[in-house]
């Protein structure tokens, strides 16, 4: 049995699990400050993830995150599809078949600096990347403990909720979308949460 | 060689059907030519997958210019780009137009067989005028 | 001469625009498209000293706003500069080739 096999099954398992969960709360972080389908479009974009768990956790690593990030691009929709697609395809995109650590944290900051290219912004700016980013200083400063990870990225998560949105649909709203934490950050720490408990247990 | 071929992506089905139609009565019917509106629920959006599908059915050897409306359209489009096959992605190009009015331009300089990087820049040429 | 400056001809004409709505994007449409099936630099304007447009811009010319009655001045330069000004001044005459009232 290809364990790898069962790490990426338990992963998609353990991801689509904890968005299923939080897509109400999704929903109403992305109602106060954007189109108010966040919860539903990463629900849908998941559970389409999940169903085809087996296929997917089949191939190998890079094989299967730009699996993933496909299927996300054509199911979750909205301003997040391109964005979190963009983020596993770029995760996929140089890894080796047999990934070290050292090549996952370098695919990471990769995949960051795609998804800066494609939704046009950059830290600080009240989106996911204020997650993201964070979190690859973290692992690229040696911090290997998931616990810490994972503190790390909802500290980053709360710290958007006093940023002035100038990226999206929030920025519409000007000094009103201060006050509420960014959705797409709150699911980034969702899903980092999820994947640092099921990698510390591999 | 065929001429460029026009894709006309609107967040709603209805503009982007009309665009087409605009430029069909226009232009004719020689310029490949696909639009596509609207979410997969039926409602206001763009989707990438169908923006692949449209970009395959104006295909051109040519080359393909995408005439979109506001910000999502852009990005989607530019996604849908990223993940043509390697062969295609370098000849479909995004204007930087009003979707209506490029596309008409776009497919009057596409009819007179002008290269993709002329149609994307007569179009955009038009914003500018 | 080997640049063919000796067989490039230069070519006017004019034209009352007659068509109902003038010079606007179906027209303008039809004239570029004209225009560019022909090898020589071509130009129009409202009178024959110009300002002058380059005929195969669409932009310029879907910007030109010629309404009817006024009077369309083409030049063109170029081996077939006769032909081109000939036929661009047919199709205004042919009033764009688009039939009026009736679908």
């Amino acid at each position: 049995m290809d364990l790898g096999a069962d790490l990426r099954a338990e992963l998609v398992r353990a991801v689509a699990t904890t968005i299923e969960r939080h897509a109400e709360e999704l929903t109403t972080l992305d109602q106060a400050i954007g189109d108010g389908d966040h919860g539903l479009n990463m629900k849908r974009g998941f559970e389409a993830v999940l169903a085809d768990v087996a296929n997917l956790s089949a191939k190998p690593w890079p094989d299967f995150l730009k699996g993933v990030g496909t299927m996300l691009v054509m199911k979750v929709g909205g301003a997040s599809g391109p964005l979190y697609g963009t983020l596993f395809m770029g995760l996929g995109k140089d890894l080796p078949a047999e990934p070290t650590r050292a090549d996952l944290v370098r695919a990471f900051r990769g995949a960051i600096t795609a998804v800066q290219a494609r939704g046009k912004s950059e830290r600080g700016q009240k989106t996911m990347l204020d997650v993201l980013i964070p979190v690859a200083e973290k692992l690229e400063a040696g911090v290997a403990e998931t616990g810490a990870i994972t503190l790390a990225a909802h500290a980053a998560a709360d710290a958007t909720i006093p940023v002035k949105a100038v990226r999206g649909r929030a920025s519409f709203l000007g000094d009103r979308s201060i006050g509420h934490m960014d959705p797409g950050a709150r699911s980034s720490a969702l899903m980092i949460e999820a994947v640092a408990k099921v990698l510390e247990k591999a | 060689m065929q001429s460029v071929g026009v894709v006309i992506v609107s967040h709603s089905p209805k503009v982007a059907e009309g665009a087409a139609d605009m430029v069909r009565q226009m232009v004719g019917e020689e310029v490949p030519l696909a639009w596509t509106g609207g979410n997969p629920s039926g409602g206001l959006g763009t989707d990438v997958g169908q923006i692949m599908a449209a970009i395959d059915r104006a295909w051109s050897n040519a080359g393909v210019v995408i005439l979109v409306d506001l910000g999502g359209a852009e990005t989607n489009s530019e996604m849908a780009i990223e993940m043509l096959p390697d062969d295609r992605r370098a000849k479909v190009l995004i204007c930087n137009a009003p979707v209506v009015e490029g596309a008409v331009v776009a497919a009057t300089e596409a009819a007179g067989g002008s290269s993709v990087d002329i149609v994307q820049q007569t179009a955009e040429e038009y914003s500018a005028r | 001469m080997k640049n063919g400056t000796a067989t490039d001809q230069a070519a006017t004409g004019a034209i009352v625009i007659a068509h109902e709505v003038g010079l606007h994007a179906r027209p303008s449409v039809k004239l570029t498209k004209l225009a560019k099936t022909f090898a020589s630099k071509i130009e129009l304007g409202l009178s024959d000293v110009g300002p002058w447009i380059d005929a195969k811009s669409i932009v310029k010319v879907m910007a030109f706003k010629a309404a009817k009655g006024s009077t369309l001045h083409f030049r063109a330069h170029g081996g077939d500069a006769t032909q081109a000004v000939a036929a661009l001044v047919d199709l205004v005459r042919r009033d764009f080739d688009e039939s009026h009232g009736g679908g």
